[in-house]
């Protein structure tokens, strides 16, 4: 189901750029914003944000990072959306990026999952907790700045398990440096998990020959998982 | 080396520091495979599972006491595959290859793939 869903984001953006909505709102905004639409891969993958350990946990994140086991309740090994930031640092598959005027649209080829970024409008009140939250953003220049709240805690932060509360804040920074390079700067706010907010950095190529394949998690999955 | 199949292991901590942000990847391989060892087989080619979200090769490797150990070889996503040249046919039952990878810290005959060697000589990568 999630799959088919998956595959019709490109329809969806389709459908987005031909809504009257959308046109209504590309005659107004005369300006042009950069494009930061392709397919891009990590430049060097790291999945860890602490590789050498040292992440500022609190009492509370401490207890829960003891029971992270990556061999039996990593979501991954569920085929479970991977939740942010991880789904942008800690994927060594592609991602496709779509621009329409009211939406950016991530499509990440490996755990074949969506998010959208919704732009120009504020985050919706009451807010019911979601793996990946609600994206609202904005262009600063050349930037493209992402504020996401209203997560889950189903998800890690990262490939090492670090966990995250529903309190955390996301703020993205996205910045297409040179043709073929985006640069991807983030800050995690969780005073319940961190004593400090944690940023990150990520680098992005262009690979501007490629294609998102289908990738289904489900299909052959091996690995078994037993939940928290 | 030789004629006859072989099975041995080798240090390569240099190639394996490489592949290590890598391999940590996906289902948790670092858990899994000890990533400080990587291990060579060469055998015969009993099936192969041409799926996502990882592929594998089963293959039959004659140890040195002249017994089939049954070794299952985990590659990455078919995506990634395609793209380092795999396709659904570069592998049949019956296939004589070597691959190379690293095997599972419970010592059961499992590896994660770095690459294989195919009896023409071609070589394919994991690519995860």
């Amino acid at each position: 189901m999630r799959n088919r869903l998956i595959f019709s984001a490109a329809a969806v953006v389709a459908a987005l750029a031909l809504s009257p909505a959308a046109r209504g709102q590309s005659a107004a905004q005369q300006k042009p914003v950069p494009d930061i639409s392709g397919v891009w891969l990590v430049e060097k993958f790291e999945p860890r944000l602490f590789p050498n350990g040292g992440a500022p946990l609190t009492a509370w994140a401490e207890a829960k990072f003891k029971t992270t086991n990556l061999q039996t309740n990593d979501p991954n090994l569920a085929c479970l959306p991977l939740g942010l930031p991880r789904f942008m640092i800690s994927v060594p598959y592609p991602m496709e990026i779509f621009q329409v005027p009211t939406r950016v649209i991530f499509l990440q080829e490996g755990p074949q999952t969506m998010r959208q970024i919704h732009m120009n409008r504020q985050h919706p009140k009451d807010l019911d907790p979601t793996y990946s939250g609600d994206s609202i953003g904005k262009w600063e220049g050349d930037t493209l700045v992402v504020d996401t709240i209203g997560f889950n805690d189903k998800t890690w932060l990262d490939g090492s398990g670090l966990p995250h509360s529903e309190a955390m804040h996301l703020v993205e920074r996205i910045r297409r440096i040179d043709h073929d390079t985006l640069a991807y700067d983030f800050t995690v706010e969780d005073p319940k998990a961190y004593t400090k907010p944690l940023s990150g950095h990520e680098v992005y190529k262009l690979k501007p020959d490629w294609e998102i394949h289908e990738y289904v998690c489900e299909e052959n999955n091996k690995y078994t998982y037993q939940g928290k | 080396m030789r004629n006859r199949p072989m099975r041995f292991s080798v240090t390569a901590v240099l190639l394996l520091l490489s592949f290590a942000g890598v391999t940590y990847a996906h289902h948790g391989f670092v858990s899994w495979f000890d990533m400080s060892k990587s291990t060579t087989v060469k055998g015969t080619v009993t099936s192969f599972d041409w799926t996502n979200p990882h592929s594998y090769i089963y293959l039959d490797v004659k140890n040195d006491k002249g017994a089939v150990e049954k070794w299952t070889i985990e590659l990455g996503a078919l995506s990634m595959l395609s793209r380092a040249g795999w396709r659904k046919e570069t592998l049949k039952p019956g296939d004589e290859i070597t691959a190379t990878g690293n095997p599972a810290k419970d010592g059961k005959p499992i590896m994660h793939l770095d690459k294989v060697v195919l009896a023409n000589g071609q070589e394919l990568s994991s690519a995860l």
